[in-house]
């Protein structure tokens, strides 16, 4: 994982090297005299070599001294501001991704090639090639143009940095929330209905109906317990998605959260902000993915990390 | 009597050449033959669009016109080779009473009685249409703007409406579906080709360039693809050749499905024949390894295709994939946004349009998975 990270981190700098544009430039605002920009060039390191400019650039990220270039403020104040909006807009997203997935893939599993299976399956197509941008902007339409149900935009009224804690918050939360989780329901039932279809094929489910256990019994004791943690576990695995959806629905529904601020940075050519924040994306993914590792050895008994 | 026969023969070639699919209506093979019939009557149906507009044009007017017109041609060559090559050897196939099927047999036969699959194909078939005839079908062209009725809604001279500039939202659509397409397709091959490289290296030779394959691949996969494209497009500038370029190098999804398919194609005893009878590396990878993995490879191919619409759209949407005024249907979608109160359908159908050629392509492969396998009977 070190040497991965140490990789990204070598990766993300080389593409911001060949940026074009002088961050100088950028930093001093429009007025600025060639000699400041000249000054401001030599205070930001850009003559140094790059082994240099390498070292500062991520001391500067673990220490927490790195500014922000357009922000005035260190990258980690900037990123820890909008983190909680990212955060409750995923983690709304994920439950309800769960609550509509594993019981639509339980079904259309248990009954398989029936026609509710036919509908669950092409429905879980059908979200995975849905843009979700898209999806949010046909929700704001409909809800917020014609139905004017819910507000179209923004966060609306937050408590401690959080908006679920409020009403009005909570009715903000539910457009990018929903269009966010569409694509992981689909990823999700799909899933489930996998590992369940795999569960039932093995021995002891055959034993549990032979011992004459109501099929009620089987399906939900032996089959349901045994077909879950894969499909919980996989979330971890999907942090991509999300982040990658969050940039698109943030970005469509005006959310303050790290995939607006990655979209805006990137316009605003904020080098630092930029890279702290692929490098945190990049961190969490990995974190995830160890977690999702131990917690099968944790799961799953046969499995041992030496 | 065997001459007769002969000429029975004969008689249902000639058939076949004066109209495909006569010859198979007259054998009983009436299904095939209005397949036919129906590629006829499309392909009629765009000449005489053609015509009605004026656009059937060769070697004179804009190259769009040309390309169209010679591909127009060429389709009503190969359906016309296509039936006649078709019915000769369906006839000599029942002739022989052979039972023996091969695998590429089996699996026609199997994809053929998948719904799922055939819609896929149908709707991938037509979308390609749209995309290679786009000037015939398109009303008048994609930059064409109207500012007197800018906005306006949904009509019987513009069936979609028009945008903000006044543009014509169908023809934007109808020519949009040959960005989304190009790119998509293009990149997968780049996708194909450069992941399969890597995954067959990765997978053949095991060791060390596994290991640092590998290692760049989770590099690369530890960022969302989504946040990695935009950032690299965002640097070095947008546009058609740079987006294919950006998602055919860094959209490594296929790598790892070629490695693993790979791994556990090189373990079969066929392999390990072949290696005995000292057969060289290049020749055991390229007649053993890879048609063995080509089942994978077909699905992975197009699920890639479908994933790099959406993230082309996506890259569109955000303002850092296909330059204005080339329609696209994520560019579309950016605008509309700015006109959700006053024209919806500036965003309803280009996105759409998405869904049901992305749709097409994921429902395809889900389909090829299963018809594919040859273990499922």
């Amino acid at each position: 994982m070190a040497v991965v990270l140490f990789g990204l981190t070598l990766l993300l700098f080389v593409l911001l090297k060949t940026m074009p544009g002088d961050p100088a430039r950028i930093m001093a605002g429009l007025g600025a005299t060639p000699e400041s920009i000249e000054v401001l060039r030599h205070r930001l390191g850009l003559y140094d070599p790059l082994y240099v400019q390498y070292w500062r650039l991520i001391s500067g990220l673990v220490n927490g001294q790195l500014q922000a270039m357009t922000y005035h403020k260190p990258v980690w104040t900037v990123i820890v501001e909008r983190l909680p909006a990212t955060v409750e807009l995923g983690v709304a997203a994920v439950i309800l991704a769960l609550f509509v997935s594993i019981p639509a893939g339980l079904l259309s599993a248990i009954y398989r090639n029936s026609p509710l299976d036919y509908g669950v399956t092409t429905a879980a197509l059908m979200g995975i090639s849905i843009p979700v941008f898209w999806f949010a902007l046909m929700l704001m339409l409909v809800f917020g143009v014609i139905l004017h149900i819910l507000p179209v935009s923004g966060r609306g009224a937050t408590l401690f940095g959080w908006s679920f804690l409020t009403v009005d918050g909570l009715r903000h939360l539910i457009i990018p929330s929903v269009a966010l989780s569409s694509v992981l329901m689909a990823l999700n039932a799909r899933l489930t209905r996998a590992s369940m279809l795999e569960v039932m094929r093995q021995e002891y489910i055959n034993t549990a109906r032979a011992k004459g256990l109501r099929e009620r019994v089987v399906l939900i004791k032996h089959a349901f317990r045994n077909a879950l943690p894969p499909v919980v576990t996989n979330i971890g695995l999907q942090v991509g998605t999300i982040f990658a959806g969050a940039v698109l629905t943030e970005t469509t529904t005006a959310w303050p959260g790290i995939g607006r601020l990655i979209y805006d940075s990137i316009l605003r050519r904020d080098q630092s902000v930029v890279f702290g924040l692929a490098l945190f994306m990049g961190a969490c993914y990995m974190i995830s993915y160890l977690i999702v590792d131990l917690l099968y050895a944790y799961i799953d008994p046969r499995i041992t990390y030496d | 009597m065997i001459s007769n026969k002969k000429n029975a023969f004969l008689r249902d070639y000639l058939l076949s050449l004066l109209l495909p699919g006569l010859g198979h209506i007259v054998r009983g093979w009436w299904r095939k033959g209005l397949l036919f019939w129906l590629f006829l009557a499309a392909m009629c149906g765009t000449l005489y669009l053609a015509v009605l507009r004026g656009r059937l044009a060769w070697l004179a007017g804009p190259s769009e016109y040309w390309f169209s017109t010679t591909m127009l041609f060429l389709f009503f060559a190969i359906l016309w080779l296509w039936a006649f090559f078709d019915l000769r050897r369906s006839i000599r196939a029942s002739d022989e009473k052979s039972f023996v099927q091969g695998y590429w047999q089996i699996v026609s036969r199997r994809f053929s009685k998948d719904p799922k699959g055939l819609v896929g194909l149908g709707i991938i078939a037509i979308v390609c249409y749209v995309a290679i005839f786009a000037p015939f079908f398109a009303h008048g062209n994609a930059l064409k703007m109207d500012l007197v009725n800018f906005l306006a809604p949904p009509s019987a001279q513009h069936p979609l409406g028009l945008d903000n500039f006044g543009r014509d939202v169908l023809d934007r659509i109808i020519f949009g579906s040959r960005v989304a397409l190009g790119i998509g397709g293009v990149a997968t091959l780049l996708n194909m080709l450069f992941g399969g490289f890597l995954g067959l290296i990765g997978g053949y030779f095991r060791g060390v360039p596994d290991a640092v394959i590998m290692r760049i691949l989770e590099i690369v996969n530890s960022i969302p693809f989504l946040v990695l494209v935009l950032l690299i497009v965002s640097l070095w500038g947008a546009g058609i050749t740079t987006l294919i370029v950006v998602l055919g190098i860094f959209g490594l999804g296929p790598a790892r499905i070629i490695r693993s398919e790979v791994l556990s194609v090189r373990e079969e005893d066929y392999i390990l024949a072949a290696r005995a009878v000292g057969a060289p590396t290049l020749r055991i990878i390229l007649r053993h390894v890879l048609p063995n993995a080509i089942a994978s490879l077909l699905v992975v191919t197009t699920m890639t295709i479908g994933v790099n619409i959406i993230v082309v759209a996506g890259l569109s949407f955000l303002g850092f994939g296909v330059r204005p005024p080339i329609p696209s249907w994520g560019a579309m979608l950016q605008q509309a946004q700015e006109f959700m109160r006053s024209a919806w359908w500036m965003a309803v159908y280009p996105g759409l349009c998405i869904i049901i050629t992305v749709f097409g392509f994921n429902i395809l492969g889900d389909s090829l998975r299963d018809v594919l396998d040859p273990r499922l009977k």
